[in-house]
């Protein structure tokens, strides 16, 4: 075997040696979800569904996931827009204090998440949000514009700004070129944001820990039973928050594809 | 903040101007101020809150706005605080060096030796653990490295471990790792793709070997890339609550688990506000010099 | 300037419907604009109203397995919002907003706290079976004011030292001195909860009763604790003291009890838990209703099933952790319906059991620091958990 040819298997193996071990919790979450057993040892207990049955005859889970899918449904609305906004003003003005404009629509996922969720909560207290599905769902947006700003950004920096300037000056309004060209232009980075905002709410549970009160969301639902006691149930939830979170993954991931083939047809 | 002035840089209308500037300013302020409005109202002022609140103080589980330096005085001079925060910087720092490191070869894999297909399809997977719940993962981890767990049932028979994993540092670590190494694998890749083909091609052309061409090409080029993805795992390993609880077990605690236990128990919350103010310091200085070091002595060499 | 201005004395002021109405108003205005028409003001869930019943407890209390009957029965659903630690539920009660919850399982030392801060309502003795219950815990003193009873006795246990026994033996932890044991160095975990772990130790430093100390003798509890510091693997929640000594990354826990090896023992780990001969602490769950509930009715209901026969079984071999109950008929109807279950929660009578362990005189009831105040206490644990 040559030195490139081995080279080249080292690392591969390398990298094989690195998506298991960031896999391995992921595999394990799902095989012990399956697991008879009520605490999780080795050698494996013989299959079972009995916690999927128990999860889903538990109101207390049913509720939480119920509030997390009103959570992240607003969220994804909100932050995408807002995440659409920002974006666009990046992409189409120059003014003063444009950084720290910036900034702020950026900086929050940089901020953790525990303090994040200590400060939205006195703060949330102090107004009366705090413990109300609308308290959770602030902070989240907060959280998740950035990611629906970058999508949207990287999808308009293939945009000739030209293309806008000329409808302006051929007299179509400002509201017209924007329902017109642009927001078209971005539908697939649109619809990929709101995905990802979505997943980003529906995952989130520190913030939610702290301001949820008594409104909990599924991720707080965990953690609390991580808390509280060891059951495989908790893997159950987990395998199914996997399955939602990569439905939507993949969605997003196939608007992106879609958009950067078009993009690539355009350039070729 | 001052709202943002629009001054489009679109070549100016010669007619009706007046009632078009007037569209034009109304269509920037529907756009522009949403954003800026939705972050200084439920980010900059929760963020203001905590910085007022530590000078609060609570009286039987009571909070009371007050402007005392008690809690500032408590926390800073507190044996735990300092300890906490030490060990907290120290094991972020670890974690972000361990994570750079073992990443590269990865990042380097991903960004040249496969096909674009598959590192799209690998770029995907390393999303995956993003979105597939952060603490039910950790508490996965657990069965892995308890010790009749799966490691050391590998071991064993290797004359190997036992292992101690679970209620050390290392199993904090381990944990920091699981929720960071996916991120920098993601950040190297695309700092790595983007080091222009040519400039490696014209290395190994000048009789570069390997090694030098890692060392005097690639890693300078994609500095910012790199430096980018450790500082991200520095940041999500010093605001970690989870790792640090369920594999460090909370010995010794984390910052984070110092602000959950002033909250949790006695109703703290002045005092946890000051971990917080602290945390988020550290946190602004940590990237800034980061940054400065990312993009500071480019200039050097232009 | 406006009404947020001035101390703040109670959090509840701050949940006060004006303050409430008026930000969501402002909020919706504001995510109107924004999301285009979406109002941040989401709509209220169905299961919102009428058909739940909401429980604030320590995890697993709403397990369908406890409340099952009683859900069908009345056709609503129970929902518990869990807390670990008294002090916890105290800072729940204090920040939820009013009619959060219609009944409060607490532990019983907290109880005279929710009855000072208004949170819980005098109950009439008659609506329970109390006449069922052991004579010991007919009238429990803690749950009663004067002649008035605001809490209701659902299960208790005591609480020594929990440890593997492939690592101590039984005669090894006839005294609190086992945690010293070089054979548990660095396995010696502990429940992140002051109050009972540092209970147990008070009672191995000879204080009688153990929470009704002297400054000076707080003192030399402190040097205890801390002297347990080399043996220490580590602070765990509730749940993970289960994994931990399944895993055996802890060999002992002091401050707990049957209430964690019971369920290990059944799933065929090896552990057990002892009240050593200094003594031990009695932990009690207690359910009471709550002032602001809109469901009282519904509140007193579930209150009588959990302290009824089926409710007691169940509640005794919850799923989350098994626990001791007070109520005699239940102890009949668990020998009758679950005998290996009763065999190991000592409920038998016809064998020594948990009664006979209670009149014996080792057990004191936990209470919170009578001396000193529950943040001195705490402050002591945060700095014991830093070392």
């Amino acid at each position: 075997m040559s030195m490139a040819a081995l080279r080249r298997l080292l690392l591969l193996a390398y990298t094989g040696v690195v998506f298991a071990f960031i896999f391995a919790p992921i595999v394990s979450t799902i095989v012990f979800s399956f697991n008879a057993d009520r605490f999780p040892s080795l050698p494996w207990g013989g299959f079972s569904l009995q916690w999927y049955e128990a999860i889903f005859a538990d109101a207390t889970i049913q509720r939480g996931l119920i509030n997390s899918l009103i959570v992240a449904g607003v969220t994804c609305v909100i932050a995408t827009f807002l995440g659409f906004s920002a974006a666009y003003v990046d992409y189409r003005y120059r003014f003063l204090g444009k950084s720290v404009y910036l900034a702020l629509a950026a900086l929050p996922p940089t901020v953790p998440v525990v303090i994040l969720g200590v400060a939205l909560l006195t703060f949330e207290g102090r107004v009366g949000l705090s413990g109300t599905l609308p308290g959770i769902i602030v902070g989240h947006v907060v959280l998740s514009t950035p990611f629906a700003m970058a999508l949207v950004r990287m999808r308009l920096a293939d945009l000739d700004p030209d293309i806008e300037r000329a409808a302006w000056n051929l007299g179509a309004s400002p509201w017209a070129t924007m329902f017109g060209v642009i927001v078209p232009f971005c539908a697939p980075a649109i619809l990929a944001a709101i995905f990802l905002t979505a997943a980003v709410s529906f995952d989130e549970f520190m913030i939610a820990w702290f301001v949820s009160g008594v409104n909990e969301t599924l991720p707080v639902r965990v953690l609390a039973m991580l808390q509280g006691q060891v059951s495989p149930r908790i893997n159950a939830i987990g395998a199914i928050v996997f399955g939602v979170s990569i439905t939507l993954i993949v969605l997003a991931q196939m608007l992106l594809g879609r958009m950067s083939g078009r993009a690539a047809r355009k350039k070729g | 903040m001052s709202e943002p002035l629009p001054t489009p840089d679109t070549g100016t209308a010669p007619f009706t101007a007046t009632s078009r500037r007037a569209t034009a300013a109304r269509f920037a302020m529907f756009w522009g101020a949403p954003p800026a409005l939705w972050q200084a109202a439920f980010f900059l002022v929760p963020l203001g809150f905590l910085v007022a609140m530590t000078f609060w103080s609570v009286k039987s589980f009571r909070l009371t706005p007050d402007a005392t330096l008690a809690n500032w005085t408590f926390i800073l001079n507190a044996g735990f605080f300092r300890n906490a925060y030490v060990y907290t910087f120290w094991l972020s720092a670890l974690t972000a060096v361990i994570a750079s490191v073992a990443a590269f070869p990865a990042a380097y894999t991903l960004a040249y030796k496969v096909s674009p297909a598959t590192r799209r399809f690998m770029i995907f997977m390393l999303v995956v653990p993003f979105f597939t719940s952060y603490p039910v993962r950790i508490y996965s981890t657990q069965i892995f490295f308890s010790p009749q767990g799966i490691i050391n049932t590998v071991l064993a028979p290797l004359g190997l471990g036992p292992l101690q994993v679970l209620n050390t540092p290392t199993g904090t670590v381990v944990g920091y790792l699981v929720l960071t190494l996916p991120l920098v694998v993601l950040l190297q890749t695309f700092a790595l793709a983007n080091v222009p083909r040519t400039l490696i091609e014209a290395a190994h052309n000048l009789g570069c070997g390997r090694f030098r061409t890692i060392g005097t090409v690639i890693i300078p080029s994609a500095r910012i890339g790199l430096i980018v993805a450790g500082t991200f795992a520095f940041v999500l390993a010093f605001g970690d609550y989870v790792a640090p609880t369920y594999l460090g077990g909370s010995r010794p605690p984390t910052l984070s688990i110092l602000i959950a236990d002033q909250v949790k128990s006695g109703n703290n919350w002045p005092r946890a506000s000051v971990v917080a103010v602290m945390m988020i310091v550290t946190l602004m200085v940590v990237m800034l010099v980061m940054i400065g070091l990312a993009y500071g002595r480019r200039k050097e060499r232009p | 300037m406006n009404e947020f201005d001035g101390p703040i004395t109670d959090f509840r002021a701050l949940l006060h419907p004006m303050n409430r109405r008026r930000l969501l108003q402002g909020a919706s205005v504001l995510a109107g604009a924004a999301a285009l028409g979406v109002t941040a003001t989401a709509p209220e869930p169905a299961y919102a109203q009428d058909k739940v019943l909401n429980l604030l407890s320590w995890p697993g209390h709403a397990d369908p397995a406890v409340v099952k009957p009683f859900e069908d029965k009345y056709g609503v659903k129970v929902v518990a919002k869990e807390y670990v630690g008294g002090e916890p539920m105290l800072a729940l009660m204090n920040q939820s907003p009013p009619g959060s919850f219609d009944v409060v399982l607490a532990d019983a030392e907290y109880i005279h706290m929710l009855k000072e801060g208004g949170f819980i309502d005098k109950m009439n003795p008659a609506d329970y079976p109390l006449a069922d219950y052991w004579p010991e815990f007919q009238k429990f003193e803690p749950h009663w004011v004067g002649e008035d009873l605001y809490s209701v006795l659902i299960r208790f246990g005591y609480l020594g030292i929990a440890y593997r026994t492939d690592v101590l033996s039984e005669a090894d932890v006839k005294s609190y001195k086992a945690l010293w044991d070089p054979k548990i160095k660095g396995k010696l975990g502990f429940f992140d909860w002051y109050l009972p772990t540092m209970g147990c130790l008070s009672l191995y430093d000879g204080n009688k009763p153990p929470f009704d100390i002297s400054d000076a003798a707080f003192g030399k509890l402190k040097e205890t604790l801390f002297s347990l510091k080399p043996q220490t693997a580590g602070f765990y929640s509730m749940a993970d003291q289960f994994s931990m000594l399944t895993n055996g990354t802890a060999a002992a826990i002091p401050g707990v009890g049957d209430w964690v090896v019971l369920l290990l023992q059944k799933s065929g780990v090896p552990v057990s838990a002892t009240v050593p001969d200094e003594g031990g602490i009695q932990w009690t769950e207690s359910m009471s209703i709550v002032s602001s509930s809109t469901k009282k009715d519904l509140a007193k209901a579930f209150i009588q099933y959990m302290s009824s026969p089926e409710g007691q079984v169940r509640s005794s071999i919850m799923p989350a952790y098994w626990a001791s109950i007070p109520n005699k008929k239940g102890w009949e109807l668990l020998n009758k319906d679950h005998q290996a279950e009763a065999k190991a929660l000592r409920h038998t009578f016809d064998a020594r059991n948990v009664m006979d362990e209670y009149k014996d005189g080792k057990i004191y009831i936990r209470k919170t620091p009578v001396q000193q105040s529950i943040e001195q206490w705490n402050d002591v644990w945060s700095e014991f958990k830093s070392m």
